[in-house]
């Protein structure tokens, strides 16, 4: 279905204030929802949380009261829609539960992305971030079953897979190694720059609730995880920011990010299985379709550019969320070893890299090595849940790496 | 560097908090394996459920509400919270209990009930056991851990009653039976110790 949100008007700005019993959404069943309804609604949690950010750096750096006055307008509607979308999360989940969800989005829409990237570069870029985000669902997962004695399939529900990835920590980078070379704004497919601003938001998301929930917990080893794993969300949102072009201007960038909206709340309107969720999800459309018009208004208006020069001539194809089991697995077997260098990969541990290495470990081991180590011991095994062998025979029975 | 926060999740044989956070998640377990289970497998899973409420139900009231109370201001009214919360758990779990587990009604009732009881659960572990941690007492919640461990073995294991409790057991369900026979159990150990 093609579908072309420039040529679409949606509600008008004026009619988009909800009032309270509309933003009072009923909370999702967290053992019987759909896992990625649930995921669903965290990664558009994360895009709505980058556009009120986006929007408020950007009236900071804007002399002009009128433009002010437009990013307020849409910004203040952008934040009922975060509230009515990230209250679609059940307050009986415990924190650790959302977690574990936290990383089976960014595993499974990292995997998808990655699949779906045409560019090489970007796409290397995605696989190997998928790898650690893999590792830290696997970390926590066994946080999980320490704590709560549950098991993560509870959650993940068998559709994503539950072993070690890049170990997670292997995943402390001398920080400038965490920068990758921009794609290129005027040559680029439009469609990597949806891939890249959506995949940045997600990981910004997940580096500020790990910020934030880490000292609620009373558990010494539960607070020391989410301050590692909180670190190496940092990494990651260097990593994912540093490949959107920084010569974008920034009337471009805000119909960027309009028009990601759209493409994902078409994207999952279309794949939505909760009939009220699904209702949310249209209805957000079509406040985005207006959002997107007033953003091509202000760039036609200040960057004298047609906003059609820098977007594709329909939506992509809908991004979705879907099992990747296969995909992980193939990734795990020819990336794993993976790390950075400059904006390039290699394989050996090099200078910079076992520095950053000696200082942070040199007081003990990782937390997240730690609780491996406590699971262990409590449960004579560690947590997994796996179909089929791992696809590296070194960590098939064990999962301290440092025995490779 | 300074001295690191002591490694590991407190272990639950010494420590109440994490026992009764770990009963949670098995009573979430059992949920679980009602729902998917059918016939004499759900019966059965639906006893171990029933039985393991009781018990935890009963240490708690027994065992961590008392200390819950006296850990800090408001410790009264945190502990009438959750007693309000059971209240409403029960009355759910009495209406399964009349019920066959291949009644129609019964997974529906059954859901209801598991949403009160995490509820319950989450609601004690973020507002009544944050109060236990804080008298930073390792000793006292040793023992709680001890004591919550010899009521839960005193429990009888299937919820059939024996012939002194029949008539009560009636009126009251398997369920109120098992926490008459923790109660007991509770206040013989205490006897005992003293």
């Amino acid at each position: 279905m093609s579908f072309n949100p420039l040529e679409q008007r949606g509600i008008p700005l004026d009619r988009q204030v909800r009032n309270w019993r509309e933003l009072n959404v009923a909370p999702l069943d967290p053992d019987h929802c759909d896992p990625y309804t649930r995921c669903r609604v965290i990664a558009m949690n994360g895009i709505e949380v980058e556009a009120i950010l986006f929007s408020h750096q950007f009236a900071r750096h804007c002399t002009d009261p009128d433009v002010r006055q437009m990013l307020a307008r849409v910004r203040y509607i952008e934040s009922q829609q975060q509230k009515a979308v990230n209250w679609l999360l059940p307050g009986v989940s415990s924190v650790l539960e959302t977690t574990i969800a936290y990383e089976q989005v960014a595993v499974d829409l990292t995997a998808w992305v990655a699949r779906a990237e045409p560019d090489p570069y970007l796409k290397q870029a995605y696989q190997f971030g998928l790898l650690e985000d893999f590792d830290h669902l696997y970390r926590y997962a066994n946080l999980y079953e320490l704590i709560e004695h549950r098991k993560a399939e509870s959650i993940v529900d068998g559709l994503t897979e539950v072993m070690p990835g890049r170990p997670t920590p292997l995943h402390h980078r001398a920080p400038v190694d965490n920068l990758r070379e921009p794609y290129d704004r005027s040559r680029t497919d439009p469609l990597s720059k949806l891939h890249a601003l959506t995949i940045m938001a997600a990981e910004q998301q997940t580096m500020n609730f790990y910020m934030n929930v880490g000292p609620t917990y009373m558990e010494p080893i539960a607070r020391q995880l989410y301050q590692e794993i909180g670190m190496i969300e940092e990494e990651h949102v260097t990593h994912y920011e540093s490949l959107v072009d920084q010569g974008e201007t920034w009337w471009e960038q805000l119909v960027n990010h309009e028009y990601n909206e759209c493409y994902l709340y078409h994207s999952f309107m279309e794949q939505e299985s909760d009939p009220k969720v699904k209702a949310l999800w249209e209805l957000h459309l079509n406040m985005e379709l207006e959002h997107l018009h007033q953003a091509c208004e202000l760039m036609r208006r200040n960057d004298g550019r047609e906003p059609a020069e820098i977007l594709a001539p329909a939506l992509p194809n809908v991004l979705t969320f879907e099992p990747n089991k296969n995909y992980v697995r193939q990734v795990i077997e020819e990336q794993l070893d993976l790390t950075t260098l400059g904006t390039g990969y290699v394989r050996e541990a090099h200078e910079r890299f076992e520095a950053m290495q000696a200082a942070l470990n040199d007081g003990g081991p990782a937390p997240s090595d730690q609780v491996m180590t406590e699971h262990q011991e409590a449960f004579g095994r560690d947590y997994r849940m796996q179909e089929g062998e791992h696809p590296v025979p070194a960590l098939r029975e064990d999962w301290n790496h440092w025995n490779r | 560097m300074s001295p690191a926060t002591p490694l590991g999740a407190p272990d639950p044989e010494k420590d109440v908090v994490a026992l009764l956070i770990q009963q949670h998640g098995e009573i979430r377990n059992l949920f679980d394996e009602v729902e998917k289970t059918k016939g004499d497998d759900r019966r059965d899973a639906f006893h171990r459920l029933v039985r393991m409420l009781a018990v935890h139900e009963t240490a708690e009231e027994q065992i961590v509400h008392p200390v819950a109370r006296k850990a800090a201001e408001g410790g009264e009214q945190v502990v009438a919270d959750r007693l309000e919360e059971e209240r409403k758990a029960k009355e759910a779990l009495s209406r399964l209990e009349s019920m066959d587990v291949e009644d129609s009604a019964f997974l529906p009732a059954l859901v209801e009930l598991r949403m009160d009881v995490m509820k319950h659960a989450r609601a004690e572990e973020r507002y009544e056991f944050t109060h236990l941690r804080r008298m930073n007492d390792p000793k006292k919640l040793a023992n709680m851990a001890k004591a919550l461990k010899a009521a839960e073995a005193a429990a009888p294991t299937h919820p059939h009653p024996g012939t002194e409790t029949a008539a009560r057991n009636a009126v009251a369900g398997p369920f109120a039976s098992i926490m008459d026979r923790v109660r007991d159990a509770v206040r013989d150990a205490r006897g005992k110790s003293r």
